[in-house]
């Protein structure tokens, strides 16, 4: 592991603390030591957010160590194989920091027994995934990649959100275990259909089924050892995790197994034709990714313990030999300078290695007798058999199958056999070890474990156990039918190997026909994205068009017409209030107000505006002193004083700056309407007042602070007692607003008298 | 300013301490009668203004006790302080404890709840009128 931190250092003098290179590796054999010695379950749980009843709950039985084993292994590989590829990266540091996180998010998803817990997990790696798609992000397709697969997988995180809630909320618990022993409770809730529905969507989008698809192949732009971890092991099988996980408990459902089993066999046969039209072989492997992400769907939904243990096989299988493939073709692009397939002959004579892996790689994909693909092939095969699928299904197997014998094909044979006929400038060249051993190792355990199955028994058919909890047998290594398995087997090959020969002719003409793309999913994707910034133009023009008069004429009428609609239909009030003969000084006040108000509509002069408007505050305080608040009044005088002086002043100066006139709005029809507007606004509030004071007064707080003010806070003036002892503690956040709003104006003012000078 | 108000100087001259004064009166009469810190430090403030109005701001800003940001977090911290002794006394935080103090022939109840209105007057006092007076500075062409 120092060679990682060692070859980011060599270069970029990043500052990072090396050991945490290390920490895969680490976690990886305390992982297996752990496995070795403690009898799974395991499980703990820490209080985390106690008021909304979320804990950090940790639950690992066999489906949950599978993944972990995965997580950190192929993170170890990763790390060891991204210290060469990435070695001298100007960016590399970034990388193994995102990729740790990355790595501890998917640990958290996967052992998280909380559904929220889990959720949180979910988008983090959605997150982090973005951040590492957009890793090279000075390219413009390198950012759009990393936003497609951020809004995909988002939009559907937040379907997953609704949909756990609902079954947390169907279920009475947020426990996934204790959700799973109570599912029988509540099965024909019939609420739990959209649930599970959101949740598959949620799911979907994770683990690139149609019609979601579209972003994982788009999410290549990251650099390989991402790919590699991320889209390829251990990502991208989380949406496929959670289906696994609910299965054991709805398995039954006829919904959610024609859902899954239709949707998954519809992605896989989509994926593996969209194969065709590839030429580099990342996005190859990419589309033969999410075919077989499509075939794992399809097994979580086929009933039985056949299915189960083939969908914890085919994930193995999957991990072992896909990996590989991809760190081949990011040793192709770092040796040979490209990853299109038909600049690639003949490789093998200037990367042996590499060839090997290759080679040893596709054998477990072509799933070829005594390799661990070989197996999984016949836990498939069992499984469907089991489960009695439909012919149709059966037959989208087949040809998906074939499919990835020619795709394997295409990475070991036609990429390093064959001749050497392309022309190139720079020779290639072979790996650096640290790029060749994960590789050779990861498909080398692809041929030790198709030779020795026993050896993973027990971690997959634990897995198997806890996808479909009745199963008890360990049929791994049970000895094939061989037959059968061999007659689908060849079956498969056969047609792989046609496929293969007559790959340029499919090419050809399926590029002809490729009319897909401009009705499909992604091109609905495409166009929504390219809609929304003109919807927000159109509704940003209708909304925020900056007039002043124009807002406040909006505001005013909003609230008027609100105001009426609740008098009127909502709440009405009836009893009118029984007019008190109004007082001398009540008047004197009222008229006052008035005649400000009134004043401001003939008045254009800034400053008597001011003054003027200044009537309406000093009537105000006088109506105040006269209907018992003397505080109240007290304050307004002071403080429409001090207001009145500081802008006046400001005014005055400011119109020595700048004397000109202000201009009279010009629209012919505002002012009219300003006018009614206003009129309606000031009879509704008017009446509005009338009706309130007609309604009961409730004296309770009164009271309270009447009785109590002297008693409890020694004095008789209750508003002042109110501000420093009853709510102090309020009083004492408003004096500090009001110290911290001068500290930010500071700043503010001093830069504005600087201009001035 | 060309001219100066001469009268008006004078005048503001006697008018800015007779303003504090009333101001202070104010505070302290709060607790029985219409007043109180937030009041009387908005008085402060209009003295400060007027102050500023027939001097200038500069002056009137050199008239406040410290500087306007340091007045107003003498009057937080004030505040915040008179709150202290209550959790001494295991009380909730802002109880305000009164003790009676006697001078031989006059009693005089003492309460910390006559440091936290002192702490809101000042702290009006320093954050409005800075704001005001500094507003107003920096908008003065001669300042």
């Amino acid at each position: 592991m120092g060679n990682i931190a060692r070859s980011c250092n060599a270069k970029t003098q990043s500052k990072g603390p090396q050991w945490v290179a290390s920490i895969p590796g680490v976690l990886f054999a305390l992982l297996l030591c752990l496995l070795f010695f403690s009898p799974l379950p395991w499980r703990f749980s820490l209080p985390w957010v106690p008021s909304l009843a979320i804990d950090f709950a940790v639950y690992v039985d066999g489906l949950a160590a599978q993944f972990l084993v995965l997580i950190t292994g192929i993170g170890t590989l990763v790390f060891v194989y991204g210290a060469g590829y990435l070695s001298g990266h100007p960016k590399c540091t970034r990388v193994f920091t995102l990729l740790i996180l990355f790595m501890a998010a998917m640990i958290g998803a996967v052992v998280s027994d909380h559904l929220v817990v889990l959720f949180v997990f979910w988008e983090l790696t959605s997150i982090l995934s973005f951040l590492l798609v957009g890793f090279d992000h000075e390219r413009e397709s390198s950012r759009k990649s990393a936003q497609k697969a951020i809004l995909v997988t988002g939009v559907g995180g937040l379907f997953l959100l609704a949909g756990l809630i609902l079954l947390g909320q169907i279920a009475g618990t947020y426990s996934i275990q204790l959700l799973l022993e109570r599912a029988p409770r509540f099965i024909s809730d019939g609420r739990l259909n959209t649930a599970l529905g959101l949740i598959i969507v949620g799911a979907f989008t994770k683990s690139a089924q149609f019609p979601f698809h579209f972003w994982l192949p788009n999410a290549m732009a990251a650099p390989t050892p991402v790919s590699a971890y991320l889209h390829s092991a251990t990502m991208v099988k989380l949406g496929i995790y959670l289906l696994a996980r609910l299965d054991a408990a709805f398995s039954d459902l006829l919904f959610w197994e024609y859902t899954l089993v239709g949707i998954g066999t519809l992605t896989a046969v989509f994926a593996a034709l969209q194969t065709f039209y590839e030429r580099d072989l990342k996005r190859i492997l990419a589309w033969s990714t999410v075919a077989t992400l499509g075939t794992l769907v399809m097994l979580v939904g086929l009933p039985g313990h056949g299915a189960a243990l083939a969908t914890s096989v085919l994930f193995f299988a999957h991990a072992l030999y896909k990996a590989p493939l991809f760190f081949v073709a990011g040793n192709l692009d770092h040796g040979a300078g490209t990853r299109e397939i038909d600049n690639l002959t003949g490789m093998r004579h200037y990367m042996p290695w590499t060839a090997a892996a290759a080679m040893l790689a596709a054998l477990s994909m072509a799933g070829l007798p005594l390799t661990f693909g070989f197996v999984a092939k016949d836990v498939i095969t069992y499984a469907k058999a089991q489960a009695d699928v439909l012919h149709l299904v059966s037959y989208a197997t087949v040809f998906v199958n074939g499919l990835s014998v020619a795709v394997a094909a295409i990475a070991a044979i036609h990429i390093f056999w064959g001749r050497d006929t392309v022309p190139r400038k720079a020779h290639p060249h072979e790996a650096n070890a640290s790029m060749l051993m994960p590789p050779l190792i990861l498909a080398s355990l692809g041929l030790l474990f198709g030779l020795f199955p026993t050896l993973i028994d027990p971690l997959l058919g634990a897995s198997a156990r806890s996808i479909s909890p009745g199963f008890d047998a360990t049929k791994v290594n049970a000895a094939y039918d061989i037959v059968p398995v061999l007659e689908a087997t060849l079956g498969t090959i056969i047609f792989g190997i046609l496929v293969y020969l007559r790959w340029d002719w499919l090419h050809a003409l399926l590029g002809r026909i490729r009319h897909f793309e401009t009705v499909g999913p992604e091109a609905w994707y495409h166009r929504g994205l390219e809609a929304l910034p003109r919807l927000a133009a159109r509704q940003t023009r209708l909304l925020q068009h900056g007039s002043l008069p124009h807002y406040l004429l909006a505001m005013v009428a909003v609230v008027t017409i609100l105001t009426i609609v609740l008098l009127v239909w909502v709440s009405p009030v009836r009893n009118w209030p029984e007019l008190k003969t109004l007082t001398i000084p009540v008047l004197g006040a009222s008229t006052l107000i008035a005649i400000g108000g009134l004043a401001t509509l003939y008045v254009y002069d800034h400053l008597v505006l001011l003054l003027v408007s200044g009537l309406v505050g000093y009537g105000s305080a006088i109506l105040f002193l006269f209907t018992g608040a003397p505080d109240l009044a007290f304050t307004q005088f002071v403080v429409e004083t001090v207001f009145v002086v500081v802008v006046a002043t400001v005014l005055v100066r400011l119109r020595r700056l700048s004397p000109e006139k202000m201009n009279a709005p010009k629209e012919p029809l505002l002012r009219p309407l300003s006018l009614a507007v206003a009129i309606a606004f000031g009879t509704t509030l008017t009446v509005l007042v009338l009706l309130v004071s007609g309604l009961p007064f409730d004296s309770m707080l009164t009271d309270f602070y009447a009785e109590q003010s002297l008693p409890v806070a020694h004095g008789r003036n209750v508003v002042n007692l109110i501000l420093v002892d009853f709510r102090a503690l309020d009083t004492l956040g408003e004096i500090s607003v009001l110290m911290f709003a001068l500290v930010a104006a500071l700043p503010l003012l001093k830069l504005m008298g600087e201009k001035h000078r | 300013m060309t001219s100066r108000p001469l009268i008006a100087e004078v005048f503001m001259r006697w008018l800015y301490p007779v303003l504090l004064i009333l101001s202070f009166w104010i505070l302290m009469r709060g607790h029985n009668a219409p007043g109180g810190g937030f009041i009387a430090g908005l008085l402060a403030v209009s003295a400060s203004s007027a102050y500023a109005l027939v001097f200038n701001s500069s002056e009137a800003l050199r008239r406040l006790p410290f500087g306007p940001v340091r007045l107003a977090g003498c009057g937080v911290l004030l505040s915040l302080m008179s709150g202290l002794p209550a959790i001494v006394q295991g009380l909730p935080f802002l109880t305000h404890p009164w003790v009676t103090l006697s001078l031989g022939f006059i009693q005089v109840p003492l309460s910390t709840v006559m440091l936290f209105d002192l702490g809101v007057y000042l702290a009006v006092w320093g954050a409005i009128g800075g704001y005001c007076l500094i507003l107003v500075q920096a908008i003065e062409e001669d300042a």
